[in-house]
């Protein structure tokens, strides 16, 4: 197999790319020409934006301890699915233990699940930055409804961000 | 029924045969080129060449070497790892080379399946058509180029028995589909005839959703994700080289799991 | 008597004969081919949350070439990787050079190093140490071969993967066998800089060992 690769020439071109690697590596474009887990486009509702995403069916009990994820290259962790919440107005919310050092000193917030996307077995916050989830009060229970286990939410979908 | 995947004009073949001697003098002369230019663009500016093009013809040949390579190690009696129905992730990941957001759901009434190339019976399928047919369940990891990884389970029609069923000429070397979402694709016909390799029609029990490649898709679970077009329009047995959306872009063709 | 006394010496080879030079060089571009395309990979979809690699890391402008670089060097990693392998255990240079490690001696080395008494006069003995790291670097060399070939071929090496705890554990420990790699390299090419004649012994052969004595001459000792 190896002397049929050398007949075909392309040993020779391949030692030539070898050097060129040696001498220094070749600077990197975006490989997706849209990336995942886009924030909503300016001036539209989270509804609207998530209504977008094909939202799908999931059970609550299934998003629990998921880990929830900067729609980045780096896959940046911001926090896990603690809870998922129902407002007196109606609104899902994600109970997300934010922050902290790998789960140390992290203090819940509730996200609204139109804010976030389903990525494989994780979630994606896409509609705010860090930083603005920073300002986002800690949650408090009062006046909220744990959604059980066993409910079928909708939450919509992203791609891989990179 | 004329072939979907054959261009409506073709340049006139007699050009290629009449200039054939001077292609080949400018591809070598291109290519001596190519190498001192390289040479001297690593030279002067420590390579911020980002892809030269010997450099790129070097990787994709011995891509190529390694597609036969590919085609060598797989075993067409050998079953992928299958899981308990307990481990399949619901909903599945999304993934296509744009956002979901991008999608364009396919009605499934009007929708039809266009056969076409080495096969007996051309005709058009449609939905119940599919549904008709023995279906066959698998609960099978996939794996994508990108490394992430779920389980995912999958109902539809193997795709040997579909090939059958068309008559296709089993011994082709390649099974090439189109898709409403443009992305082409093709496999091998050992891999086509595999048990798991399927013409999806359901995810879990449930039908599959739009962004999942409603109303068919292909499943195997012997290539990587990327080999798996949604949302299938046409499918068409060759002896012609088809290559596929990515494979255009670089990515191997071959695949195998 | 004063004839057999005389020690009948014949030129040895030199400490790194050519053949294991080229395959040290090939090996070292080869190496980097694989890791910087590794990394490009790796980015894709990061094993390290919040961990990637930048572009300027990366070989291959994106997923696609970085993964032709690796599946074109995989070949040749492999290849002379097979070649030193036979040449180390046929040649008797790994029982020699590389064998026996003493824990007492791994210890001694350590202790000796962090007073900054680096011995290196003599380049034809490796220290304990040097030993360990090198049969290390060997193993996880070998180890990025197995692991490599599972997550490249999960169903054919399905038993391969199942051993290895999966396909998402393969890819921990191909990446783990990078990072003993790299942590070698990093060390080795310290080394290397600190002490230069090492690394053109690496080039041009170093000193000549093995230099073959007469029966007679050995009868004396």
């Amino acid at each position: 197999m190896v002397c049929r690769l050398m007949r075909r020439g392309s040993l020779l071109r391949a030692s030539l790319g070898l050097c060129v690697l040696a001498i220094g590596v070749g600077p990197a474009a975006a490989q997706s020409p849209t990336p995942g887990g886009m924030p909503p486009p300016p001036g539209m509702s989270l509804a609207q934006s998530a209504a977008m995403r094909f939202p799908q069916p999931v059970r609550v009990g299934d998003l629990l301890g998921r880990q929830v994820l900067q729609p980045v290259e780096s896959q940046n962790v911001l926090g896990r699915v603690r809870q998922v919440v129902r407002e007196p107005d109606g609104r899902l919310m994600v109970i997300v233990a934010f922050g902290g050092l790998f789960g140390w000193g992290a203090r819940p917030i509730a996200v609204p699940v139109d804010a976030m996307v389903l990525l494989g077995q994780d979630m994606e916050i896409v509609a705010f930055t860090p930083d603005e989830l920073r300002r986002f009060p800690t949650f408090a229970a009062a006046g909220t409804h744990v959604v059980p286990d066993d409910t079928i939410i909708r939450v919509g979908l992203a791609k891989p961000s990179h | 029924m004329r072939s979907p995947f054959r261009p409506y004009t073709l340049p006139d073949a007699s050009v290629l045969a009449a200039h054939k001697s001077l292609i080949r003098s400018l591809e070598r002369r291109g290519l001596i080129r190519g190498g001192l230019s390289l040479g001297a663009l690593v030279m002067l500016t420590g390579c911020d060449v980002e892809r030269p093009e010997s450099v790129e013809s070097a990787l994709l040949a011995i891509s190529r070497f390694n597609d036969r390579v590919q085609a060598w190690l797989f075993d067409p009696n050998r079953l992928a790892p299958t899981y308990p129905e307990s481990m399949i992730l619901r909903p599945p990941k999304f993934n296509a080379y744009y956002d979901v957001t991008e999608v364009k759901p396919v009605d499934g009434t009007s929708w039809r399946l266009d056969v076409a190339g080495l096969v007996a019976e051309k005709r058009a399928w449609t939905l119940p058509d599919l549904q008709a047919l023995p279906q066959r369940s698998m609960v099978i990891q996939h794996i994508c180029v990108e490394g992430w990884s779920y389980i995912g389970g999958w109902t539809g029609v193997p795709l040997r028995t579909f090939l059958e069923r068309c008559g296709a000429d089993l011994r082709a070397k390649y099974v090439s589909f189109k898709t409403a979402d443009d992305y082409p694709s093709s496999i091998d016909m050992a891999t086509a005839l595999h048990p798991q390799t399927l013409l999806a029609l359901k995810y879990g029990d449930e039908t599959l959703a739009d962004p999942f490649g409603y109303p068919v898709r292909l499943r195997m679970a012997t290539k990587l994700g990327y080999k798996n077009p949604k949302w299938i329009t046409a499918i068409e047995v060759t002896n012609t080289y088809p290559g596929g959306f990515w494979e255009s872009k670089g990515f191997p063709w071959f695949a195998g799991l | 008597m004063r004839e057999t006394m005389r020690p009948l010496v014949t030129a040895g080879r030199p400490l790194h004969p050519l053949p294991l030079r080229i395959m040290h060089w090939v090996n070292a571009v080869v190496m980097l081919v694989m890791i910087t395309s590794g990394w490009g990979i790796y980015d894709d979809d990061v094993i390290i949350r919040g961990f990637h690699f930048g572009s300027f890391w990366r070989l291959g402008d994106w997923a696609a070439w970085s993964l032709n670089w690796h599946f074109a060097g995989m070949w040749f990693l492999a290849i002379n990787g097979v070649a030193y392998l036979v040449y180390g255990v046929a040649s008797g240079r790994f029982r020699t050079k590389l064998l026996p490690i003493r824990p007492a001696e791994v210890v001694r080395t350590v202790v000796d190093t962090l007073h900054f008494r680096i011995a290196h006069e003599d380049l034809t003995v490796y220290n304990a140490v040097q030993k360990l790291l090198y049969v290390i670097v060997i193993l996880a060399g070998i180890a990025q071969v197995v692991t490599g070939l599972a997550i490249w071929k999960p169903v054919q090496f399905s038993g391969l993967v199942a051993l290895m705890g999966g396909f998402q554990t393969a890819r921990v420990l191909h990446f783990a066998g990078m990072a003993i790699i790299v942590g070698f390299l990093v060390v080795h090419v310290t080394l290397a800089l600190l002490v230069p004649k090492t690394l053109l012994a690496m080039l041009s052969g170093g000193p000549r060992v093995g230099a073959q004595v007469s029966d007679k001459e050995e009868l004396v000792r």
